[in-house]
């Protein structure tokens, strides 16, 4: 019922968008801003530049909003257009994005030692932070933003097993980096 | 399958998203925006009569023409029915929504109104300024509030929830006008009577008087 209501809601909003109202726009910004500059943030890893993703996102969103059907939720649609942003964005900095070597995925275990249940969101969030691109990329896209393998492959065009493997490489980088010291003290 | 560590990270979904853009961002934004749909440029209609005599009725035209006409109708309209409510009347204007609201409400103030509106014929009879009286003002006074007091009732009938409540104070409302009404009456009967009695008796009350 609550979420009903809610993309009720948004359907006359984005019904007003449609029609160049600026009002609308800036409400539907304030409604996602947020959320999508920190998918933003989690795959650039960088304030400036997953603001600029956030910039080109919200305007190619609002200029491309016929396209947008209502049978999924605008937020999952706005989503993927930020995250395409802002893998091209990181593609441009960086030649490659995620290491192909199929053969260090023979080398990580299936388990995943995470013994101590004492996480805490903030030490993830800076040991995720500190993750090598490729890593932090599937990582997020996977535990923070809900894309299932299939989708990530597709997004990042790789197979899925391979994103398969490499979000448990970096699984396993994750544990170490807050198995660090400085991490643990943070 | 989700694992510890992956419930572990949905259950505290909201607390990782820690940054927030620039307030200024939505400005930059904005002006990259295209500008709201432009509106469609004057079309222009010609109408060819034969071939002599050709009409060109410009669409800009049209529509201040009928902007025009769309507000001298309302303002006709408005100075009609003004001239058409009497000042103190209590509005009859809304009885069709309010007939929806609280339907009983049309019949208690057709009643009221006209017991009102008879007490004050009677009233008017009277010449007051003959029988010396000031309270007149008073009671115009008195009348005037209540009839503050009664539109602020109606106002809040469209948004109570407990219409009986408030339909009750205004059914107090028009009864406290008529008491007030007919306060006035008595008053005014009893002084005539005395006036009535000074004149066919006029040594009997300079005794009273003395």
């Amino acid at each position: 019922m609550e979420t009903r209501r809610y993309q009720d809601v948004n359907v006359q909003v984005i019904d007003r968008c449609k029609n160049g109202d600026n009002r609308a726009q800036y409400e539907l910004y304030k409604l996602y801003a947020k959320a999508m500059f920190n998918v933003s943030m989690r795959i650039t890893n960088d304030y400036a530049e997953a603001e600029d993703v956030l910039q080109e996102a919200f305007i190619s969103a609002f200029k491309n909003l016929h396209t947008y059907k209502a049978d999924a939720s605008f937020g999952s649609w706005l989503k993927k257009i930020v995250v395409n942003a802002a893998i091209n964005a990181i593609r441009k900095k960086r030649s490659e994005l995620v290491p192909m070597d199929e053969r260090l995925a023979e080398d990580v275990a299936d388990e995943v030692d995470e013994d101590d249940n004492e996480w805490k969101v903030e030490q993830v969030r800076y040991a995720i932070q500190r993750l090598p691109d490729g890593y932090r990329v599937v990582l997020s896209l996977y535990l923070l933003e809900g894309f299932d393998h299939a989708e990530i492959g597709e997004i990042l065009g790789i197979t899925e097993s391979t994103s398969k493997s490499q979000y448990s490489r970096a699984r396993k980088k994750l544990v170490e980096i807050m198995r660090a010291p400085h991490i643990v003290a943070h | 399958m989700k694992d510890k560590f992956e419930k572990f990270v949905q259950e505290n979904r909201e607390e990782f998203d820690v940054f927030e853009p620039r307030q200024e961002l939505w400005q930059q934004i904005c002006q990259q925006l295209p500008p709201p749909a432009a509106k469609k440029e004057a079309k222009v209609i010609s109408i060819n009569f034969g071939e002599r005599a050709s009409f060109r009725a410009d669409f800009m035209f049209m529509r201040v023409a009928a902007a025009v006409l769309l507000l001298l109708g309302c303002g006709l309209t408005l100075l009609l029915t003004k001239q058409n409510t009497p000042a103190n009347a209590i509005a009859a204007t809304e009885q069709v929504r309010l007939n929806n609201i609280a339907p009983e409400l049309a019949e208690v103030e057709a009643y009221y109104t006209s017991q009102i509106n008879s007490k004050k014929g009677q009233l008017s009879a009277y010449n007051l300024k003959v029988l010396g009286l000031d309270e007149e003002h008073d009671i115009e006074q008195e009348l005037a509030r209540l009839d503050r007091n009664y539109a602020e009732l109606k106002k809040q009938l469209y948004t109570t929830p407990n219409t009986d409540k408030v339909m009750d104070a205004m059914i107090r409302n028009l009864q406290l006008r008529i008491m007030v009404l007919n306060r006035q009456l008595e008053v005014l009967e009893k002084i005539e009577k005395l006036q009535k009695t000074e004149t066919s008796e006029p040594g009997q009350n300079e005794t009273q008087i003395i």
